[in-house]
């Protein structure tokens, strides 16, 4: 599974949603995703890829698509993929 | 303006008893004890060997990805609370400014924080979860009610330990009357058989240890053989609304909460003081006008401690007089254990199963009553009763405080 399906697969579970149908260019409140859940949301992320995502770059997140961006970035850094 | 009398209009259960008022109330009847030894993994090295624990499925009130964002407290809490909304219709009703939540909790998300005291202390990870602050602090419960049913009334929480949630009852009640609400949904939780907490009880040598026989029966109130408390886990949530709003709305109307006692022993942190129980029932029957004569059953705290239930039996006495020879005394802590910061809104619960369906609910496992405890027990069975005009709940807490409720039929 790619890292963008891992993401969705992980965002479906967490909040309930159906993991095919969540648009990644979509705003995360537009999702139902409020700052809480996703503070909650990204530390599962962190766990689930390995990887660390700073205070700094988080403010910058506003979609999946973006989440998946900074993940890829970190995995790549890390010469994890 | 006529004074607003209070209504009780739905009720909700999560207990060791069943998970609705009717199981609870069932249960109650049969004598049936929720007091099993706990297993290992929840003891773990605290010495406990008793309590009164939930087989606990969060569905079908939960999605499975909520409850996991919820302390174990908080579950209950939803849980009690939905069935109340629901039985009382409340949800068809508008103005949600104008209803609230009064809850109760002694230690909040205890089973959160031991987690996160585990992981950090015990594992040496100090990463955890952004929702732990959240999900421990003690009015979690109060406010996902509220969150949940979307009440924007007046919201109170109160951390009294064992009187928290009939303090919250009797607060909700003083609102209500004042009226500056139409209805607060009331109640109270606790969730904290968790090991460490355990170790703490443990250390305050109350516990009851399992009976040799029988560990169902290791909580026995006004016994001689009593040795004890024995702590369980639970919640239970009331609607109490103006009487006048719930009658022109046809609510069901379980029970009138019509008298409320608040005092402090200001003596000593853990014994407690028959005066300062005594100012309380006397302030919670002299709110509600009735002579002691006309209460028909009495829902003692009970404890099962050694001092604890002499001071109470003193009390009701000092308060009753010639009465308390003939009005029925039971503690049910002997099936469901003490739910600490839910106790009062459990027993509370108990307490209306006279007046909803004429039966007076035991003291299970009172074989050999205390001569020091001189009450009119309901010993070891239920037994059938015209439906009294009222009954009392006790909740007497460490720390001194002491709140009794009166409720008459409807």
């Amino acid at each position: 599974m790619d890292t963008l399906a891992r993401i969705k697969d992980l965002a479906g579970k967490e909040f309930s949603l159906d993991a095919s149908a969540l648009d990644p260019a979509a705003p995360l409140d537009k999702l139902g995703i409020d700052s809480l859940s996703f503070i909650e949301f990204m530390f599962k992320v962190e766990e689930e890829f390995g990887v660390s995502v700073s205070d700094e770059d988080l403010k910058g997140i506003k979609t999946l698509g973006d989440l998946e961006r900074h993940v890829a970035g970190a995995l790549a850094a890390a010469g994890k993929a | 303006m006529a004074e607003r009398r209070v209504a009780v209009t739905g009720a909700g259960v999560v207990s060791p008893l069943g998970a609705s008022l009717e199981e609870f109330h069932t249960a109650l009847c049969e004598a049936r004890s929720g007091i099993a030894r706990l297993p290992a993994e929840i003891a773990g090295g605290s010495g406990v060997q008793v309590g009164a624990r939930i087989d606990w499925q969060p569905a079908p009130f939960l999605k499975e990805a909520e409850a996991a964002n919820l302390d174990r407290a908080t579950q209950f809490a939803l849980a009690a609370a939905a069935q109340a909304v629901s039985a009382a219709g409340l949800a068809a009703t508008a103005a949600r400014d104008r209803i609230g939540v009064y809850w109760g909790s002694g230690l909040g998300g205890a089973n959160t924080l031991e987690a996160s005291y585990k992981q950090v202390y015990g594992a040496g990870e100090w990463r955890l979860r952004p929702l732990t602050v959240v999900m421990a602090m003690n009015n979690a419960a109060a406010s996902n009610v509220a969150v949940k049913h979307g009440l924007r009334g007046p919201f109170a929480n109160f951390a009294t330990a064992c009187s928290s949630s009939a303090m919250a009852l009797g607060e909700a009640m003083r609102t209500i009357q004042a009226g500056r609400a139409d209805a607060i949904v009331a109640g109270g939780s606790e969730a904290l058989l968790a090991a460490g907490t355990l170790a703490a009880w443990q250390a305050l040598r109350t516990l009851a240890p399992a009976d040799a026989s029988d560990a169902a029966a290791s909580c026995k109130p006004f016994d001689k053989r009593r040795s004890g408390l024995v702590l369980g886990e639970g919640a239970a949530a009331f609607v109490l609304e103006d009487y006048a709003r719930a009658r022109e709305r046809g609510a069901p109307i379980l029970a009138l909460l019509t008298g409320y006692g608040n005092s402090c022993d200001a003596v000593h942190m853990s014994r407690p003081d028959r005066e300062g129980q005594v100012r309380a029932m006397r302030e919670a029957l002299a709110e509600s006008r009735l002579a002691p004569g006309t209460i028909g059953y009495i829902n003692a705290h009970g404890t099962a401690t050694s001092v604890g239930d002499v001071v109470e039996a003193e009390a009701i006495n000092a308060v009753f007089g010639d009465a308390a020879a003939r009005v029925p005394v039971s503690s049910t802590k002997s099936l469901h254990g003490h739910l600490l910061g839910g106790a009062g809104a459990l027993e509370f619960a108990a307490a209306l199963l006279p007046l909803m369906r004429g039966w007076l609910p035991p003291t299970a496992f009172l074989e050999q009553p205390d001569p020091a405890c001189a009450l009119r027990h309901v010993p070891l069975r239920a037994e059938r009763a015209d439906p009294p005009r009222a009954v009392m709940s006790n909740s007497f807490a460490f720390g001194g405080s002491n709140v009794v409720l009166v409720a008459e039929r409807a």
